[in-house]
């Protein structure tokens, strides 16, 4: 039931439009087989345990057999030999014990360290792939395959492989000792089989489209209640309550038919199932007794009747098991293929062969575009033949409409996207020809929103590097004036950042990416909007931490608020993917163009307000 | 409130299908205890030789009743406890919904959605499954248990054979206790372990930008491994003492075996047991396992059960605390004034947010309230529509307390237009004809012209049949707040509240809608609370609120007139987008 919410919530998450895949068993075993190469020992020894705890479960009404036919039946008054079966019964019973607990754990052990790796792969390799794709797939769907569809998999290994093993085997076992009892009634008993199986996996399929529109009519209602729990004030404004719940108790209704549609169909087949169950045994003891009374010229011994019995009881619950894998089974099989689909996924963005090395400190800050045009995969132009060349420790303004091609710029040096046509040079190296590693530690860059990890602050300014000393951050966070602000709050540098630093201003959260650039220090830095969405207090340390990260370094800066980037050595305005004015800030005022008219506007007359 | 009510509410209502659903399951155990027994006879006939092939046939027969017999019974029996299991479920989230619409802001200002909904869905279940469960196997379980001593006793077996052979057993369901939350808490650690893991995944990829930026994709993967690395910890954890339960069990069935055949094998050797007892006593064994066990597990539902009950009747227990005076009166709201008395108003946690109003709006007058976050102006709001409770004599509609008007009345005469815009998730049409839902076409199309939202909805496939919300489309905030605003224009009511209603749309838009409803608005009273100044000059009478008093009032050429917040508020307005943001 809090599956439910969860399933709510996840479906809230969810890219609904993904096309649902249709399930290739043996794809997915292939994939699955080479993880489990790897625990071959462990699925050895689970193997080897499931038999010996089978063996051992089922050699106890063998044993119970000899007990009657050997013992009681013939009234030996031989005790000695009973309590000989009754500790070879304890010593069963013992191993039974001790190796189903072992194959439980041995078998979990694998799966679990397949689960493991599978995600450890399945997040490296989504953190490989280059940023096109994180714009194309919505993260929601991404999280749904790393824990989800992961957790179908760990499913798949804690009941799938153990029910197959586990209750195949003793399905197996149980004909094998029912052969050795008496080959003549266990061909008999076989009839059986295929009708237990034939109702069994008739009710499962007709109790699946029942659950299932069970599990539809629930999520409806929760969608609804937690809807109405949000609107509530709404609904209380308008008056609406008796609507409301009439509403509701549509839902409610519809939900309750499904139930009891489900608890009827599940009644159904547990006791038919019972009845069968009944009904075998009946049979059993109607040609065993003839059996026994050796009325086909045969006589069979009654011990074996009485075991003949308990086998067949024992029979049905295997059966019931693994019929009910296939459920899980399907949704592990698609689980898996979506898995595989995307490590079959190639990174747009890839290193040369033999790519670069570049030593950070060595560059001096140069940047060439030289013609460069660019467009997304799917749209149109956004950068044509753009060539700009900025001089080591320059800092450069660069603005326009939304839609200019200012952020495409920005992606394109970081590598984000390769250019189309024409190159990007860092100190003469093509940015292409050096690894993406070193390229991402040569140019830095902070954005509008600044993303903050939970953990400490301390952790947040290093990225998690722990070579990187506390000092070392110390000694940022007071280089750019953060250091006041961190003392103040509740543990210092050790403040755990809560939900992604919400506590604090975005003018806080902005110092602290501040920092990590001083930690960092990348040759090369670029300020997409920055300075936006900030409240007063902390507007002007971020002005004058902004001021201090860019001495000595290549400095890009994208804004809206002309204040940021007046003082830059260079201001560039972008229109439709090419560079249409540029000079510095009194130059263009003079020229009158964009820049002059984004000036006026920025000084008065709200019409710059943007439709919602 | 009594805080057995649930049960006793439920219970008054089917007692009677629990009646039938034990005596049912009394009847389906007797029936069913004397399956080894009859198997035992079978043996000692056999053995005796007296069996006839017509003998054989009688005895398949006698079982193969007893087995349909029992399946059939204890299936009505199971069927109807299970039936009224999920009546419980119904008749209980249909009162929590019923209670839910009936509490106020001050309740869900202090309760998330998400936690209420836990309530709906969680602890409802877990009462059922303790009721359910409760009754099913308990009943089952015992009647099983009782009838089998009976039953053993009935033959030639000794008291003290069945207690030996009975007492691993009993064992049983006190492992199961015992076993029951370790298992719990260790699979809710997993599940901590899984969120936990969830959380980090959408973290990273969230800050996948920043992480290759700065080229620490390394580091991440490796707190994302740690992540992974708890949860395999914790379930194989789990896994220790889950599969140390269940093959516990069957080691308890066979201990009981073992004594069975080694005590009871003696018995029959030296004959003082029938040989068939014999058998009917190992078969009664295997047949209790299953029993004792459920017993165990019930008392485990039902223990947490209990903490789930405890919080439904609280929850059932609140009072609402907006509620309909005794006598509450009706009044006329198109010739009614809006009084306000020196209204003080607090919050519970002791914010003080309106200090000494008095205003009077003559029927038929717009006024504009202006001020600034947190000035107090939804306050305002809440409390002339009574959301909140207003301390006595303070707000009057004519000369009517507004704690002494029907409910209906008081928000059938006032049409309310919210900051946020909230939408549920039908249609475009649904929700403009909130009020009415059985609105004509006609009417929702004008509403929406009005509100300037038409054009948007016609360029829908389905304009106004579209859906809204999660399976549907997603409107802008401009377009959410447009419809909201059809929604109580559609409603044509004496008294309009406007609350920053139009603060996502852009200028020129805000300039029609502001101009249509000064047309429609002629002669009816109508509030606008806004946080720019632009749509609320045209009010007759403009009051500015600042920390919850008022600090001017007058029209918007008077206030200009003044040096005071007003003319404040106005010049960083105009001045655009530098300090006061796009609107958004």
């Amino acid at each position: 039931m809090a599956q439910a919410i969860n399933n709510w919530q996840a479906d809230q998450k969810a890219d609904l439009s993904e096309p649902k895949a249709k399930p290739k068993y043996i794809s997915t075993f292939r994939a699955l087989s080479g993880y489990m190469k790897e625990h071959r020992l462990t699925f050895a020894g689970f193997i080897a345990c499931t038999l010996v705890a089978i063996a051992a479960e089922l050699l106890q009404p063998y044993l119970l057999k000899i007990a009657i036919d050997d013992n009681l039946m013939v009234g030996k008054n031989d005790y000695s030999s009973l309590m000989l079966i009754c500790g070879t019964y304890f010593a069963l019973s013992i191993s039974a014990f001790l190796f189903s607990y072992l194959q439980n754990n041995l078998l979990q052990k694998a799966g679990q360290s397949i689960v493991a790796s599978i995600r450890k792969r399945l997040f490296e390799h989504i953190t490989k792939l280059s940023m096109s794709y994180f714009d194309r797939v919505p993260s929601g769907s991404l999280i749904t395959h790393v824990s989800s569809d992961t957790e179908a998999i760990n499913q798949f290994f804690n009941q799938v492989v153990l029910s197959i093993f586990r209750d195949g085997l003793t399905l197996i076992f149980i004909l094998v000792l029912m052969f050795q009892l008496d080959a003549e009634l266990t061909l008999y008993c076989l009839i059986l089989v295929p009708i237990i199986a034939g109702i069994a996996i008739a009710f499962r399929s007709y109790m699946r489209t029942t659950y299932q529109m069970a599990r539809t009519r629930l999520s409806r209602l929760v969608a609804f209640v937690a809807e109405n729990l949000a609107g509530m004030n709404i609904i209380q404004v308008f008056h609406q309550q008796e609507e409301q719940k009439k509403q509701f108790g549509e839902r409610n209704n519809s939900y309750f038919r499904a139930n009891i549609r489900e608890i009827r169909t599940n009644v159904l087949f547990n006791r038919s199932y019972e009845v069968l169950n009944n009904l075998a045994i009946a049979f059993v003891v109607w040609i065993g007794g003839q059996a026994v009374l050796g009325v086909n010229g045969t006589t069979l011994e009654f011990g074996v009747l009485y075991a003949f019995i308990t086998y067949i009881r024992l029979f049905f619950q295997p059966i019931n098991t693994i019929t009910q894998q296939w459920n899980t089974l399907q949704s592990a099989t698609v689980a898996i293929n979506r898995i595989w689909s995307i490590f079959a996924i190639e990174p747009d963005v890839q290193d040369q062969p033999k790519a670069l090395s570049v030593d950070k400190d060595s560059i001096a800050g140069r940047i060439d575009f030289n013609d460069i045009t660019f467009a997304y995969p799917e749209g149109t132009t956004v950068i044509r033949k753009l060539d700009l060349h900025v001089r080591p420790g320059e800092m450069v303004g660069i603005v326009g409409t939304t839609g200019a091609g200012k952020s495409s710029l920005i992606s394109l040096l970081c590598r984000f996207y390769d250019v189309r046509e024409g190159s990007i040079l860092i100190d003469g190296h093509d940015i292409r020809d050096i690894s993406q590693h070193d390229l991402h530690r040569i140019v830095g860059l902070v954005q509008q929103e600044p993303y903050l990890y939970s953990g400490t602050v301390l952790d947040n300014v290093r990225m998690f590097d722990e070579s990187i000393s506390r000092e070392d951050v110390i000694r940022a966070c007071e280089f750019i004036g953060a250091d006041t602000i961190i003392e103040r709050m509740k543990d210092g540098y050790d403040t755990k950042l809560s939900e992604r630093g919400s506590g604090l201003s975005a003018g806080e959260r902005q110092l602290i990416s501040f920092a990590r650039i001083i930690v960092f220090a990348p040759r090369i830095l670029i300020l997409d909007e920055a300075t936006a969405n900030l409240d007063s207090h902390t507007e002007q340390l971020v002005q004058a931490a902004l001021e201090r990260v860019s001495v000595g370094r290549t400095t890009l800066v994208i804004a809206h608020r002309l204040s940021t980037i007046m003082g830059a050595d260079r201001i560039l305005v972008m229109s439709k993917g090419k560079i249409v004015e540029e000079g510095t800030h009194d130059e263009l005022l003079r020229l009158g163009g964009y820049y002059e008219e984004l000036y006026r506007h920025s000084q008065g007359q709200h019409d710059a307000i943007e439709a919602g | 409130m009594d805080s057995q009510r649930i049960l006793r509410d439920f219970f008054r209502k089917t007692w009677l299908a629990y009646v039938i659903s034990i005596a049912l399951h009394t009847v389906a155990n007797i029936i069913h205890v004397n399956f080894p027994k009859v198997l035992g006879s079978f043996t000692d006939e056999l053995k005796a030789g007296q069996l006839s092939m017509d003998g054989v046939a009688r005895y398949s027969l006698t079982l193969l009743a007893i087995g349909v017999g029992f399946a059939a019974i204890g299936g009505v029996a199971q069927y109807l406890v299970m039936y009224t299991g999920r009546y419980f479920e119904f008749m209980n989230r249909r009162r929590l919904y019923a209670h839910f619409t009936g509490l106020g802001e001050k309740f869900y200002s202090k309760n998330g959605v998400g936690k209420l909904l836990s309530y709906f869905m969680n602890d409802v279940t877990a009462v059922r499954e303790s009721i359910s469960m409760g009754v099913n196997q308990t009943a089952g379980a015992s009647i099983l248990l009782v009838s089998t001593i009976v039953m053993l006793l009935l033959t030639d077996v000794p008291v003290y054979l069945v207690a030996a052979c009975i007492f691993p057993l009993l064992l049983i369901p006190v492992i199961v206790v015992y076993f029951g939350p370790i298992i719990r808490a260790r699979s809710l650690k997993v599940q901590e372990a899984i969120g936990a893991m969830t959380e980090s995944a959408e973290e990273q990829f969230g800050g996948i930008r920043v992480t290759k930026k700065f080229a620490v994709e390394q580091t991440m993967r490796n707190r994302f491994g740690e992540t992974v690395e708890r949860i395999r910890e914790r379930q194989l954890r789990l896994v220790r003492v889950s599969s140390l339960f269940q093959a516990l069990i069957p080691f308890l069935g066979a201990l009981s075996l073992i004594i069975a055949i080694s005590f009871g094998g003696y018995l029959t050797i030296t004959n003082r047991i029938s040989l068939g007892s014999f058998v009917a006593l190992t078969l009664y064994i295997r047949m209790l396992m299953n029993p004792l066990q459920q017993i165990g597990n019930v008392i485990n539902v039902i223990q947490r059960a209990r903490a789930s009950f405890d919080r439904l009747n609280d929850l059932l227990g609140k009072q609402p605390d907006i509620r309909e005076a005794e006598n509450a009166v009706e009044v006329d709201f198109s010739r009614s004034g809006i009084e306000l008395r020196r209204l003080s108003f607090a919050y519970e946690d002791g914010r003080d947010v309106l200090r000494d109003i008095s205003l009077y709006v003559r029927p038929g007058a717009t006024l504009g309230i202006v001020g600034r976050t947190g000035s107090g102006k939804t306050t305002l709001m809440k409390l002339l529509l009574r959301t909140y409770d207003p301390p006595e004599g303070t707000i009057f509609y004519g000369d009517t307390d507004v704690r002494s008007l029907t409910l209906a009345n008081l928000r059938g005469g006032i049409a309310y237009v919210p900051q946020d815009g909230f939408l549920f998730s039908s249609t475009i049409r649904e929700n403009i004809a909130f009020y009415k839902r059985d609105s004509e076409l006609r009417d929702v199309e004008h509403a929406a012209k009005m509100a300037k939202v038409y054009d948007n909805i016609i360029e829908f496939p389905d304009k106004f049949e579209t859906r809204l919300g999660e399976r549907g489309v997603t409107l802008s905030g401009g377009q959410r707040q447009r419809t909201s605003l059809a929604r109580g224009m559609i409603k044509d009511a004496p008294i309009l509240i406007l609350d920053d209603s139009v603060s996502a749309v852009d200028a020129v838009t805000e300039t029609d809608i502001m101009e249509t409803i000064r047309e429609i608005r002629e002669g009816k009273t109508t509030i606008i609370i806004a946080h720019r100044i632009s749509a609320l000059k045209h009010a007759d009478e403009i009051v500015v609120l600042d920390e919850g008093e008022i600090v001017q009032r007058g029209t918007h050429e008077s206030l200009l007139a003044e040096d005071g917040l007003y003319r404040t508020l106005h010049d960083i307005q105009e001045e655009g987008t530098r300090q006061h943001g796009t609107g958004n």
